[in-house]
């Protein structure tokens, strides 16, 4: 079955990057602009890994992150950060508010997939 | 283009935007907006140039932006102040991080002195006194921006790899808050195959009793032997790296932990290692996890997830996977349309100048005209797709209706809704609002019963409408049915007696009667409410129906609920029809209506007075209608048997046989609309232009087929043949 993706990123470059590769791997792909655009998106979404950028306006990745994991009916997907290698102390942050794995920027389609699968049953 | 191309296009787009965001953002800092989002939405736009740069692996680019974003980072945290000086400092990086984008964009060139300048001030500013915040700051220097790769081979421990196998024994126990984060145990061990060949233990002697178990909790442990010829620590460390801190890890190399041997003398004798690693495990076990496996991590608060979950959902939006879509101006699309219909005509028009010359069907040119036709229906469907939407659009409307109708009539109802992304042409879904909102009143209101009358005749209390769409050759079907009373058959004819819309001895079969409902003035709400309205009836739900080309039909079972079932095309655009010649006149029959077309015999023929005649098709009698007569091209029936008759049915199910004097043939005509163009003509649905370039007009079926009330017939007939309407007295616009 054709899994969902469901990828929060503020940049259209990423979000259209991230789409690229991903449907060309043959996932469906939900986007949203924003944390809280994400939230709203979960329902409709139904997505088995959520891909989600750190840094956005109106929620960042963290309140996203933490959002998803108090929704009893999302809490068990899967979330990857996506992040920079330096980002340390961002990456355990990320961790602590709930993410699942990371994916280090600037990533290629092949890791994209690889943290996927890592992830998703 | 290729997309990687397409989304760079975008890349820089953003970037200009980003630009732009960040000079805003900068000058309000100048100005002495102290709001913290105004410095986040400046980190962001530097960091969005940062990670768009990275992936189209623009160094200059990635290099400059990082340094700024360190900058800016660390003004973000509050480590270090943005006085005047540093936010001028700020402004000319923004400038040169402009020329940064725009020399990427254009392969131009930077002041590389300027830029170079730049870059160490804001390194010196990012260094500036921020020894106090030192987290943020871990490998987050100036000499960092490169981006690494994950480093698989760290620590590996064999100088040369050896071509026989290792093995690494793993002791692995999660933790709660493994499972919290959407980690799987499973999923981890899948992972370790990838590295060499496992052997699992499952050690399940933390698992309590059931009665104690919480589902939340992790009580499982597994030891894994991971066997092969290119295993290293490493690898297997990285397999765990998104686990780390949520599990008790171990990972060993078997044989290798008695002593610090290096790895090159390492004995191979595994079982004496094994031993010896257990014990070591056992111990390291012991020390660092405690004998409860029950590991303290608060699971959200129910009450407050539960909240918060509501939220989501109150907020969440109909979405579908995305793909990519650009907006276009209705009108545009509408433009290509009405072109598509031009080239559906011209091509037509070509198809009948070529089959005039008397061309064989096989010549080249027949040829190269049929692939020219199957293109253009090609092109046509594929425009008019453009502007189909799904149902949903009107079909969410109702559960809000639904729960507002149920609360002011006293009823219980659930709404069920089938096939909402079922695809129809914009203009049909936007004129289906009204009569579909009536419908579902109607079946709240006046079809389902009251909770307790349902109770006492032994159905649930609750009533059930269900509202579905499909497609349906070529058409889209829409039924919405309800588990009420039914139709009432003995109160409706009474009441069509009584309203004199029927003779009181009219023998009438079941779907007659439920039919009646359809006709003009007919109400049958005991009392007039507010909901239904008073003489808005189904009269009016036809009527708009029909106008979309559509078919409205009921079906009724007593104390077991109705179904309406509307029938529409796909599109206002285009319809198939028969074109047949009537007093000199080409009009269109829409060829969903037609059933049949004959030649009338004259013993089936039978007039019933001056005006009207019937003929005998098969087993019945139907009313034979000269077409001519009724739209006043002419006063004097011919023969019928000098013409053909079609057999047509009418929205309610009722037939008629149309009289015409020839049938010309089957095509497909772009339809134009007679209101937009000229002005409603009776009996008349619409207009087209014909191959040859002429305008025909397109019948509406049931207005030329209605059987006139009986009083009224004299004069409406002769208000129509008053002024008659032919294609020839119509506009030399509609032709354009």
């Amino acid at each position: 079955m054709t899994k969902t993706i469901l990828t929060v990123d503020d940049s259209r470059t990423m979000r259209d990057m991230l789409h690229l590769a991903l449907s060309e791997a043959g996932f469906r792909v939900v986007q949203a602009v924003d944390g809280l655009d994400g939230l709203e998106a979960l329902d409709a979404a139904q997505a088995d890994v959520i891909i989600t950028d750190i840094n956005m306006p109106r929620m960042d990745g963290f309140g996203f992150i933490e959002g998803v994991r108090a929704n009893e009916k999302h809490r068990g997907t899967p979330i990857l950060v996506l992040t920079t290698e330096s980002d340390v102390a961002k990456k355990q942050r990320a961790k602590s508010a709930g993410a699942t794995g990371w994916i280090v920027k600037p990533f290629n389609p092949e890791k994209l997939i690889d943290a996927i699968r890592r992830v998703a049953a | 283009m290729d997309p990687l191309a397409a989304i760079k296009v975008t890349f820089f787009q953003e970037c200009e935007e980003q630009l732009a965001e960040l000079e805003t953002g900068l000058l309000s800092m100048e100005g002495g907006d102290q709001d913290p989002e105004i410095v986040n939405a400046v980190f962001r736009a530097v960091h969005s140039i940062k990670g768009g740069a990275g992936a189209f692996s623009l160094e200059d680019l990635v290099r400059f932006s990082h340094v700024f974003e360190t900058a800016l980072d660390r003004i973000r945290s509050g480590a270090i102040e943005a006085d005047q000086d540093a936010i001028k400092l700020l402004l000319r990086s923004a400038d040169v991080l402009a020329d940064h984008v725009r020399a990427a964009r254009d392969g131009g060139t930077v002041d590389v002195g300027r830029s170079q300048a730049m870059a160490e001030a804001l390194a010196a500013l990012a260094e500036g006194d921020g020894s106090a915040e030192t987290e943020e700051d871990t490998g987050d220097g100036f000499g960092e921006f490169e981006f690494k790769p994950v480093a698989f081979d760290m620590g590996e421990i064999t100088a040369e790899p050896a071509p026989t196998s290792t093995t690494f024994n793993v002791r692995f126990y999660p933790q709660a808050a493994l499972y919290q984060k959407a980690n799987e145990s499973a999923l981890l061990l899948r992972e370790l195959t990838r590295l060499g060949d496992i052997e699992v233990e499952l050690d399940a002697s933390g698992l309590p009793m059931l009665a104690e178990l919480n589902p939340e909790d992790a009580y499982l442990g597994w030891t894994i032997a991971v066997t092969g010829e290119t295993v290293t620590e490493a690898a297997v460390r990285e397999v765990f790296e998104w686990v780390d801190g949520d599990c008790y890890l171990d990972i060993v190399q078997a044989g290798a932990a008695a002593a610090l041997t290096p790895a090159s003398e390492m004995s191979v004798d595994a079982m004496g290692g094994e031993v010896d690693v257990l014990a070591l495990i056992r111990a390291a076990q012991e020390a660092e996890i405690s004998p409860s496996p029950a590991v303290a991590i608060s699971a959200p608060e129910p009450a407050k997830a539960k909240e918060q979950a509501l939220d989501a959902k109150a907020q969440a939006t109909a979405r579908e996977a995305s793909p990519q879509t650009i907006r276009v101006d209705l009108e545009r699309v509408d433009r290509l349309i009405d072109l598509v219909g031009e080239l559906v005509i011209n091509q037509a028009m070509l198809a009948q100048r070529v089959a005039e010359c008397g061309l064989q069907r096989a010549s080249s040119v027949a040829v190269g005209l049929d692939d020219l036709e199957h293109l253009t229906r090609e092109i046509q469907d594929s425009v008019m797709a453009i502007r189909a939407q799904p149902v949903k659009s009107v079909f969410q409307r109702f559960p809000r209706l639904v729960r507002e109708i149920a609360a002011m009539t006293g009823k219980e109802v659930r709404l069920i809704m089938d096939g909402e992304n079922t695809e129809v042409d914009k203009t049909v879904i936007e004129r289906l609002s009204d009569p579909l909102t009536h419908m579902i009143r109607n079946a709240i209101d006046h079809g389902l019963e009251a909770p307790e009358d349902r109770v006492a005749a032994g159905k649930p209390r609750e009533g059930v409408v269900r509202l579905a769409a499909l497609h349906r050759s070529g058409r889209i079907v829409i039924e919405i049915s309800d588990d009420g009373r039914g139709i009432n058959r003995s109160r409706v004819k009474q009441i069509a007696v009584d309203k004199g819309l029927i003779a009181p001895d009219a023998n009438l079969s079941d779907e007659e009667i439920d039919n009646l409902i359809f006709m003009a003035g007919f109400s049958t709400a005991a009392t007039v409410s507010d909901i239904s309205g008073r003489g808005v009836g189904m009269d009016v739900v036809r009527r708009s129906i029909q106008s979309l080309g559509g078919r409205i039909n009921i079906s009724s079972r007593p104390g077991q609920g109705s179904t309406f079932t509307l029938s529409l095309p796909l599109t206002l655009a285009v319809l198939d029809g028969m074109v047949v010649t009537v007093a000199g006149q080409t009009l269109v029959a829409p060829l969903t209506a037609i059933i049949e077309s004959l030649q009338p015999k004259a013993a089936d023929v039978r007039s019933l007075g001056p005006n009207a005649q019937v003929i005998a098709i098969r087993d019945s009698h139907v009313p034979l209608i000269d077409i001519g007569r009724s739209l006043g091209y002419r006063t004097v029936t011919p023969p019928p048997t000098e013409g053909v008759a079609l057999l047509v049915e009418g929205e309610g199910g009722a037939r008629a046989a149309l009289m015409v004097d020839a049938i010309q043939g089957q095509r497909q005509v772009v339809i134009k609309s007679l209101e937009a163009n000229y002005r409603p003509v009776p009996g008349i649905a619409a207009a087209t232009i014909l191959g040859d370039g002429r305008v025909a007009l397109i019948l509406d079926i049931d207005a030329v087929m209605v059987p006139k009330p009986h009083g009224a017939a004299a004069t409406t007939s002769g208000a129509d043949a008053v002024r008659p309407t032919a294609a020839s007295d119509l506009p030399l616009a509609m032709a354009g």
